[in-house]
């Protein structure tokens, strides 16, 4: 692998090594949680939150600690900061935390996370990992909203809450706030990028 | 690499491990006392929200108090806490408590109001709920909270489907939302049993007060 | 017996070779062609059984509108044009063959407007249908490879997008269907929810309130032993679906006949006619084999009785026959029928 930038190591979890839509990591929350654009939001943030800490910290440790271990320890790590984050929410945003359920705590979880401190933070420097913790975290939450706000917009009507389609204009469509919503919004949004993306190569290449 | 072979035995390992759980427990506990008060503060608050939402009347933000009362629930003696509102001269304007009944996805938490003489609701709000979103969370809009306002209690309230309610005692039920609706229902009939008799023996106890003066 | 075998190969050549031969088969007999087999030359091809189960949704299209008044020719133009219009469009933009003429699209649109309530909003019927042909038809490669029957997953997308618009029905005769039109509940709502029975013959003749196609059993009869006649559709599936419904549901009638309805009423009522005839005999999304077939509508008719009884939606036959599609790929490996001398 050729040596990159940090700039490279930071956007390249923006779009071309996006968790969600190039890597299918942390469909979980990108599925369950996007039933509105702040929701999205706040779990994008979060989740940026731990995968940044965590990273960190991982890469901080990463000569000291042994290889059989290592999971472990890096899920402890994790799970701190996602407690962390949980309570934080708890505290100031008792509306949004509780909207957001058990998904908070599932964090843990999330193969995104994983991902970057296994394949990513145990084998770099501090620099690189924190930007290419950041850039996976900004474009994962990046997705998310986006995907919330396609299902508040034809789900509920409004954007971030503020109301852009009455209930007389436009009856809302209650299976986008459902689960095979979020399926089929997240489907569609990987199939047309996935289209454009051949397309792209196909007249590239020629 | 400055310990190798430490790192890599078994001693090594249990040394990471154990001091990286630690470390995080020592500073998720520092933090959660940080925070501890603050989300208990939340919880009271929104506790207190419901509260003047469900008893009309009450005059200043300290104008409630708790009755905690020992109250047998499917079997078991717990502690039940019924809140009395009052207006600025003490005069009881309603009461309210807490009812928990299964829903559709989990646990429904309600806030009941009740007036003062307690054949009737004052109000309802739900506190909790992950109801589906866009149906069985309609239960918590005003459309279906009005519905319980002046709602007999008695003999029991009921639900009926896609058409007007016609007795005091019923509400109409959301539209393809039938089962959090009469999870609702069903919550707040279980509760205001105990709750009705444990008033009774209160106002008794008020009343005996009243009379010694 | 020598009925299945008289009626096999027509549906063979019908349902295997779609996928390859779409248009009209005359270049193909001119020369000498390498193919699998089947290698039976018949009259069939899709486009004409296609038109013939047009012809015989047509009795249940007149006497919807003969219930519901124009309102419901209107839902089933728009219905079919929009399925006409997404099968083209997709077909276009893929540069593959535009088939729009074999008919498919058509029937997906009718079938998809008959399972709608009269007065559904035009607007919701287009989303439907769109629906459809897209996510139900060709997101699985087209006419052939769809695992769920388009028409049917298109009215299920439509009862989680419209959960309260597509249970609001009309009584027949009241008027253009419309926003004011006389809101009344549908024979198995009735059942499941006031304890109600409507006649037998009312639910025969159509005289009740419901979807498009499911009023009048008499008109999708006609229709079906018209397909039956033309051999296009085997005995099997659409009458041991429904002989299914009957024996598992007279099971509760026997066990209390106060609470569960009576067997005729079951099949009788509801989507169980319209789905026996023409959703259960899809070629695509049901077995081929006869074996398969048994297991399909057995299991497709004991999920009907179970979520119509004990289900919280009243009608079980549309989620009944999407389940069992799902199954079809499975069904159709473990009852494939061995080859003579084989060893496994």
């Amino acid at each position: 692998m050729a040596k990159r930038t940090i700039t490279e190591e930071f956007k390249k979890g923006l779009w071309a090594e996006n968790a969600v839509l190039r890597l299918l990591l942390g469909m979980c929350p990108a599925l369950a949680v996007t039933n509105s654009a702040i929701n999205g939001l706040v779990m994008g943030l979060a989740s940026t939150f731990v995968v940044v800490c965590s990273s960190t910290m991982v890469s901080t440790i990463r000569r000291l600690v042994p290889r059989q271990v290592r999971i472990p320890t890096y899920i402890v790590i994790i799970a701190g900061f996602v407690t962390l984050a949980d309570l934080f929410l708890k505290a100031q945003f008792p509306a949004i935390s509780k909207a957001l359920g058990p998904y908070v705590p599932l964090i843990v979880v999330n193969c995104m996370i994983m991902s970057r401190a296994e394949f990513f933070a145990s084998k770099h420097p501090l620099k690189p990992s924190m930007a290419d913790a950041l850039g996976t975290g900004l474009g994962f939450t990046g997705v998310l909203v986006v995907l919330g706000s396609i299902r508040e917009i034809l789900g509920f009507g409004s954007i971030f809450d503020i109301v852009i389609m009455t209930e007389e204009a436009f009856t809302p469509w209650v299976i986008m706030i459902l689960p095979p919503g979020a399926f089929l919004s997240l489907g569609l949004m990987i199939g047309i990028i996935n289209h454009f993306t051949e397309l792209r190569k196909k007249r590239s290449g020629i | 690499m400055k310990e190798p072979s430490l790192k890599d035995t078994s001693l090594g390992m249990m040394l990471v491990l154990s001091s990286t759980a630690i470390i995080v427990g020592a500073v998720l506990a520092g933090f959660f006392q940080l925070v501890s008060a603050k989300i208990e503060a939340n919880r009271l608050e929104e506790e207190r929200r419901a509260i003047f939402a469900v008893i009309e009347g009450i005059e200043c933000d300290e104008c409630y108090e708790v009755i905690t009362k020992d109250i047998e629930v499917d079997g078991k003696v717990k502690p039940f806490r019924i809140f009395r509102g009052h207006d600025m001269e003490g005069n009881t304007v309603g009461y309210s408590f807490i009812a928990e009944g299964p829903g559709f996805s989990a646990k429904i938490r309600m806030m009941v109001g009740l007036n003062v003489v307690p054949d009737t609701l004052s109000g309802l709000r739900v506190v909790e709920q992950i109801e589906t979103p866009g149906l069985g969370d309609k239960i918590t809009k005003e459309k279906f909270y009005s519905q319980f306002k002046g709602l007999s209690v008695k003999p029991e309230i009921e639900y009926v489907k896609n058409r007007k309610p016609e007795k005091a005692n019923q509400i109409q039920a959301v539209t393809g939302a039938t089962i959090s609706s009469r999870a609702v229902v069903n919550a707040i009939n279980k509760n205001i049993k105990v709750v009705l008799k444990a008033l009774e023996e209160e106002e008794f106890k008020q009343s005996q007060i009243e009379e010694k003066f | 017996m020598d009925d299945t075998q008289k009626k096999d190969p027509p549906q063979k050549t019908a349902g295997e070779s779609k996928p390859a031969q779409s248009g009209p088969a005359s270049p193909a007999a001119e020369r000498f062609i390498v193919s699998s087999s089947p290698h039976l030359l018949t009259e069939e091809n899709i486009p004409k059984i296609m038109y013939s189960v047009i012809y015989a949704l047509l009795p249940t299209v007149l006497v919807s509108v003969y219930f519901y008044g124009l309102r419901a020719l209107v839902l089933v133009l728009v219905c079919v044009v929009s399925c006409v219009a997404t099968e083209y469009l997709i077909q276009r933009f893929r540069e593959r063959t535009v088939t729009v003429f074999d008919g498919s699209a058509i029937i997906t649109g009718m079938l998809l407007a008959l399972t709608l309530p009269p007065g559904f909003p035009l607007k919701g019927a287009f989303l439907g249908s769109v629906f459809a042909m897209a996510v139900g038809k060709h997101f699985f490669g087209g006419l052939g490879y769809n695992i769920f029957n388009p028409a049917l997953l298109g009215r299920a997308f439509l009862q989680a997008t419209y959960p309260v618009l597509i249970t609001t029905w009309a009584e027949p005769f009241s008027g253009p269907a419309g926003v004011d039109a006389v809101s009344a509940a549908t024979p198995l709502a009735l059942m499941k929810f006031e304890g109600q029975v409507v006649p037998h013959l009312n639910l025969f003749f159509g005289n009740v309130a419901g979807s498009l196609g499911e009023t009048s059993a008499l008109a999708i009869l006609i229709g079906g032993l018209y397909l039956r006649y033309l051999g296009y559709i085997n005995w099997r599936l659409p009458l041991g679906y429904l002989a299914s419904m009957v024996f598992f549901s007279y099971l509760f009638w026997l066990y209390d006949p106060l609470s569960y309805a009576d067997p005729l009423f079951h099949i009788l009522a509801g989507g169980a006619m319209l789905g026996a005839w023409f959703m259960v005999t899809d070629y695509v999304t049901t077995p081929v084999t006869p074996m398969g077939q048994w297991i399909f509508v057995i299991c497709a008719g004991l999920l009907a009785v179970i979520i119509r009884l004990f289900g919280g939606l009243p009608e079980g036959v549309m989620y009944s026959i999407l389940l069992m599609n799902a199954t079809v790929p499975l069904l159709n490996k473990w009852t494939k029928p061995r080859v003579f001398g084989e060893v496994s």
